[in-house]
């Protein structure tokens, strides 16, 4: 800290915090407290239910929304980085109570939960007496079925299943994240197949993984500085990485790193060398040229992509593209040189084509076997203003429309792909569906005269395949070995680990190719 | 040492320690992944142990039954130990590598990359040191909020960037552990070498002791301030070091959120004094608009850390949340005394729902008996909350919620309907409980019926900035007073919104090349909106600003105009502040203020202070 501003007085609870004491007072784990992270009127629900409650058995699903299927992904986030292992110890127990009991109700009496968190402590050391079943992550399941289930598993604990919702329904976003980028997925690659690119018919094996290299970048994630913070850049990015390379998120590559085990070497080439506003406005308008110049010449091979809209988007493409500069992109060395040419304003619908009709004029297009354009393999275009899953197919259709294959364009999205959506986007919902009250399990279930919508399941559930279908039963019907959800949880312990390499499997499953089943023979 | 506690740090339990063969208890409060007291325990030895371990493979593959049996012997029990393998093997072998992985977690780097500044950025960040004309020895850019489409928003609270300088910036910030991570991490991510600017880096480290040699200038925080007025600036104060100002762009610009938060929060509070003002209600303190909007978005927010910094960014305008770690965000980073809001015991659908259909009546008995005394709210639209209103809350319960107010005792049934349309449900409730409550309803100055004291309804479902007033609207129109509604928001408070809800952008507007400043500004012909200031900037009170009409700025007309179009003084919409561009503003009018400088937090604000400069005129916390 500087020499102005002194670290705050470190009262008790933050002379437990451990961040506190180690002379960084600000970047503490003081949120690393499990008996904080949930909503305040959580803490009072261990005298709301019927007397002698043992088990509380709860659920979660989409109940609809944007999408009909959703692709699961990002509980086992949420359980490494705040479920497993001793998560509750004295300390943490002392500081939580003098929160909850300053902030709950007028002071008529305590509502902070210290005999139960006591006994976890005492008990189960500190771990979570609960058990979690989930779908595979990356699996891809219609909504209105269960996706998890969470149970206690000490009588004594039955307070603690729901203590955990609102925890755990942050899942909704990852989920989300992952279910709207594969949407886009489908959308690009039924594109790309419409107007020429034979995808199926493409060699996916290393050291060039055509399949790969040419999905896998069509959809870059520039979200990090849109999103609402950087737990949510990490979450959200490794999210879409599930279903394309391409991203700019540090954070989310972190992330799948970190805690999908995805391989360092497998990031290789996520991002490429670029341009912003601040590097090209720099040089003046008159030295705008020279600031395109520099870009070709600091980076003269690979990819490398370049904003051109800071004045005059259509002078860059005739005068300074597709004729000062001109011969310096042509000579770029095959295969990878290539300049990516970057609008970033006006109405994308019509930008991305304007700006590759603009480029023919001066480089040399060719006609793929469907008949579409192609630009040389040294130029391309990327729209990264605007795009969303709505404005990609109209982008898309516009370009069908006016001969241009779907290749010529990658795209970029932020704020529509990390932030633009909310637990309401798929419904997502976690309700008690059984309780075991007096020893007998009781099926519990809310059905509002007021919203129909708003039904939920009862019993025990289960997920599976019939005739091809994926469905859930309630009422604890159907056979434990036909169960599609895996037990990820247990006791404080993680029992299930999915890699990056699982997630992305599952995620393709649907698609019409697969672009991560890379070979190396 | 004991064999049982090397099995459960081998399960990753990170409350024991391995040190040179030896097991030492260590106390350790920190989790396995995030933090900075995480540092990875004993790395080299756990090296030595997969060195062993990797014995065991051929092609780095091991039967299921041989490993088992090594992990026994060296202390796990047999069941810890069937779980993790089961959960693991394939066809009765291991891939070593995968175990490894596991067990060790983070193999390769030592410092939790959510501390690492130089990371939490966009990655084309790292290619821009070389992109800069050649000479460059400052970047100077600002933030702003490019207005907002919403109708009548024409304001915004300027909020949170305190956090992130204490979370991220302050104090020193680089290390050479951290310099060395991001290498690793980058040389994989970008093709070819070189793109990583760790000669940069590292120059911070050694000139600076790893502190950011940046100047931050900003509007105190919780000034509320039109929209497209400078609201921070930003410039390197080495040289050397010019690439570094816009580096830090990704991270600060994620200022919107906590500022958007807490300007649509506080529209929200301009909306609800209205409507108690216009229904006849008078106490402006505490009774006033405090506690009429809830916080429920803990769940419905995308990660923690938003909750948290969301949530704080709400408190600014209300007391009432139940999105706990906003309550550590404003106590750790804004100096909150205590807790910062409150909040109530309140039933969820499960603690109601698992008493069985027949029983719900059971369930809110239990909850009055519960809670004998203060607030309490319930849920009541299980099944068929127009029932659970007339019959078990305006009957048989009634006399138990009279009798919350008694001599010294006072409480209060908040009661809860939590779907339906919300202005129709809240009109039907309304009209149930004052017709069951009839002899205690009173009537507002304006003729507004009131609940009685120990009853009120909160709608805590489909309410945002625009419901709030349909509903009041609903409301009055019926004749009922405001003072019987409080409101819970969850996503539409926290989550449904975005960086172009006030169009939050961070641009370059000058740039120092070889000793000579020049201007610089984008104003692309697509998109007029866009158009960015230029030069140095000051924010002033337009009263205290001579400033000639030729000076007044002019956008750019038409596509054949001059870009960056004329004038220097960028008057907001109501004529009271300006932004004077181009350097020719006065520094002593200057409202914005240093917060930062070379690693050091310059300015504390306090929540205190932060809520009386951003509530509304005649607000709670504005009174005496």
């Amino acid at each position: 800290m500087g020499a102005v501003c002194g670290a705050p007085a470190v009262d008790a609870m933050e002379a437990a915090d451990p961040g506190a004491v180690s002379g960084m007072p600000f970047r503490s784990a003081l949120l690393d407290n499990i008996m904080l992270l949930s909503d305040s009127y959580k803490t009072s629900h261990w005298r709301q239910y019927p007397p002698n409650t043992t088990e509380v058995y709860s659920y979660f699903e989409s109940r609809g929304g944007k999408f009909d299927e959703i692709c699961f992904f990002g509980l086992q986030y949420f359980m490494k980085r705040y479920l497993q292992g001793q998560v509750v110890t004295a300390e943490k127990i002392n500081a939580a109570e003098r929160i909850v009991n300053a902030h709950m109700g007028l002071g008529e009496m305590k509502h902070f939960n210290r005999e139960g968190w006591e006994y976890i402590l005492q008990k189960h050391g500190g771990k979570l007496p609960i058990v979690i079943k989930a779908v595979p992550e990356g699996m891809v399941v219609p909504v209105k079925n269960v996706l998890m289930t969470v149970v206690n598993t000490d009588p004594k604990c039955f307070w603690l299943t729901n203590y955990l919702e609102t925890l755990l329904v942050q899942v909704w976003y990852p989920m989300t994240v992952a279910t709207q980028s594969r949407a886009q997925k489908k959308v690009i690659m039924d594109a790309m197949m419409k107007t020429g690119t034979d995808l199926k018919a493409m060699p996916n094996k290393l050291p060039a993984p055509a399949k790969l290299i040419t999905v896998g970048f069509q959809l870059n994630d520039f979200g990090c500085r849109g999103v609402s913070s950087m737990e949510t850049a990490c979450i959200g990015g490794a999210a879409h990485l599930v279903n394309f390379c391409g991203s700019d998120t540090m954070p989310g590559l972190c992330m799948a790193v970190d805690y999908y085990n995805l391989p360092l070497a497998s990031v290789q080439g996520t991002s490429v060398p670029a341009a912003e506003h601040s590097t090209i406005t720099s040089w003046t308008k008159a030295g705008e040229k020279d600031a395109f110049k520099n870009m070709l010449t600091q980076y003269p091979e690979g990819i490398v992509a370049v904003v051109s809209d800071s004045y005059d988007i259509y002078n860059a493409c005739d005068q300074l593209w597709g004729n000062e500069l001109k011969d310096l992109i042509a000579s770029r060395a095959p295969p990878t040189g290539r300049l990516v040419v970057r609008p970033d304003s006006g109405d994308p619908k019509t930008i991305v084509v304007d700006v590759l009709e603009r480029l023919a004029k001066h480089f040399p297009v060719t006609t793929n076997a469907a008949g579409y354009k192609v630009l040389p393999p040294y130029l391309r275009v990327i729209q990264g203003d605007g795009i969303s899953y709505e404005s990609l197919q109209e982008i898309l259709s516009n370009m069908a429309a006016k001969h241009w294959a779907a290749e010529n364009v990658l795209f970029g999205s932020g704020g529509a792909l990390l932030q633009k959506m909310d637990r309401d986007t798929q419904k997502c919902a976690f309700k008690c569906c059984e309780a075991v009250v007096d020893g007998k399990p009781r099926p519990v279930f809310k059905d509002p005269i007021t919203d129909q919508g708003k039904k939920s399941k009862q019993g025990r559930l289960k997920l599976v395949r019939r005739e091809g279908k994926i469905t859930t039963l309630t009422d604890g019907q159907g056979d434990e070995k036909e169960d599609l959800l895996v037990e990820v949880f247990r006791n404080g312990q993680i029992t299930k680990t999915w890699t990056f390499a699982d997630v992305r499997a599952q995620s393709e499953v649907g698609l019409p190719v697969a672009i991560f089943d890379v070979t190396s023979d | 040492m004991c064999l049982r506690d090397f099995a459960f740090w081998l399960l990753r339990d990170w409350t024991m320690v391995c040190q040179m063969g030896k097991v030492e208890r260590r106390e350790a409060s920190a989790r396995p992944q995030l933090g900075p007291s995480e540092s990875e325990p004993c790395a080299m030895e756990l090296d030595g142990i997969l060195v062993s371990l990797n014995q065991l493979c051929e092609n780095g593959v091991v039967e299921v039954s041989r490993l088992q049996q090594v992990l026994v012997k060296i202390g796990m029990q047999p069941g810890d130990v069937d779980m993790v393998l089961n959960s693991m093997q394939q066809g009765g072998r291991i891939k070593m590598a995968e175990f490894a992985a596991w067990i060790s977690g983070r193999p390769r780097s030592t410092v939790p990359w959510t501390d690492n500044i130089i990371l939490a950025t966009d990655s084309y960040k790292f290619s821009h040191w070389k992109q800069y004309p050649p000479g460059t020895e400052y970047v100077y850019s600002y933030f702003e909020s490019r207005g907002c489409d919403r109708d009548g928003w024409n304001d915004v609270v300027f909020f949170g960037l305190q956090y992130f300088l204490k979370r991220y910036l302050a104090g020193q910030v680089i290390s050479q552990e951290k310099i060395d991570e991001a290498v690793t991490m980058c040389s994989e991510h970008f093709v070819g070498n070189g793109l990583f600017y760790k000669e940069g880096f590292q120059y911070i480290l050694d000139k600076h002791g790893g502190r950011l040699p940046i100047s931050i200038k900003a509007l105190p925080e919780g000034t509320v301030v039109p929209t497209k007025t400078a609201l921070f600036t930003m410039v390197n104060t080495d040289p050397k070091c010019f690439w570094l100002t816009n580096f830090l762009e990704t991270l600060l610009v994620q200022v919107w959120y906590p500022m958007t938060v807490c300007t649509n929060s506080r529209y929200q509070k301009l909306a609800i004094h209205e409507a108690l003002r216009e229904t006849g209600h008078s106490d402006w303190a505490i009774g006033g608009t405090a506690f009429k909007l809830h916080d429920f978005g803990f769940r419905g927010v995308s990660s923690v850390e938003s909750a948290a910094l969301g949530g704080a960014a709400h408190l600014v305008n209300f007391l009432g949340t139940d999105t706990v770690a906003a309550l550590l965000c404003t106590k750790r980073y804004y100096h909150a005394k205590k807790a910062a809001g409150f909040s109530i015991p309140a039933s969820e659908h499960s603690t109601i729902t698992s008493w069985g259909v027949q029983k719900e009546v059971d369930a809110m008995r239990n909850m009055l008996l519960q809670y004998p005394a203060g607030l309490v709210a319930c849920v009541s639209d299980s099944f068929d909350v127009f029932k659970a209103c007339r019959e078990y809350w305006g009957d048989s319960l009634k006399d138990m919620i009279k009798g919350r107010i008694s001599g010294d005792s006072w409480g209060r049934l908040v009661v809860r309907p939590d779907s339906g349309d919300p202005s129709e449900t809240c009109v039907q409730i309304l009209q149930i409980l004052c017709e069951q409550f009839k002899e205690d309803v009173t009537l507002t100055s304006t003729g507004h019926r009131l609940l009685p004291q120990y009853l009120r309804v909160i709608q805590g479902d489909g309410v945002d900035y625009a419901s709030i007033p349909k509903i009041f609207n609903a409301l009055k129109s019926a004749g009922f007073a405001a003072e019987n509604m409080v409101f819970g928001s969850g996503g539409a408070l926290l989550q449904k919104l975005n960086r172009d809800t006030f169009k939050c952008a961070f641009k370059c507007s000058e740039i120092t090349i070889a000793g000579k400043a020049r201007e610089v500004f984008k104003d692309p012909v697509t998109d007029k909106g866009k158009a960015s200031k230029k030069g140095r900037l000051t924010v002033q009170k337009a009263d205290e600003t001579i400033g000639r009409e030729e000076d007044r700025y002019q956008p750019r007309q038409g596509e054949s105009g001059v870009p960056g179009g004329h004038g220097f003084l960028h008057y907001s919409a109501d004529g009271q502040y300006v932004t004077v561009a181009s350097g020719k503003g006065d520094l002593a009018k200057d409202l914005l203020v240093e917060v930062f400088r070379d690693g050091a937090l310059l300015k504390d604000w306090t929540l205190d202070e932060i809520r009386q400069k951003a509530d509304i005129p005649n607000g709670p916390f504005s009174q005496a």
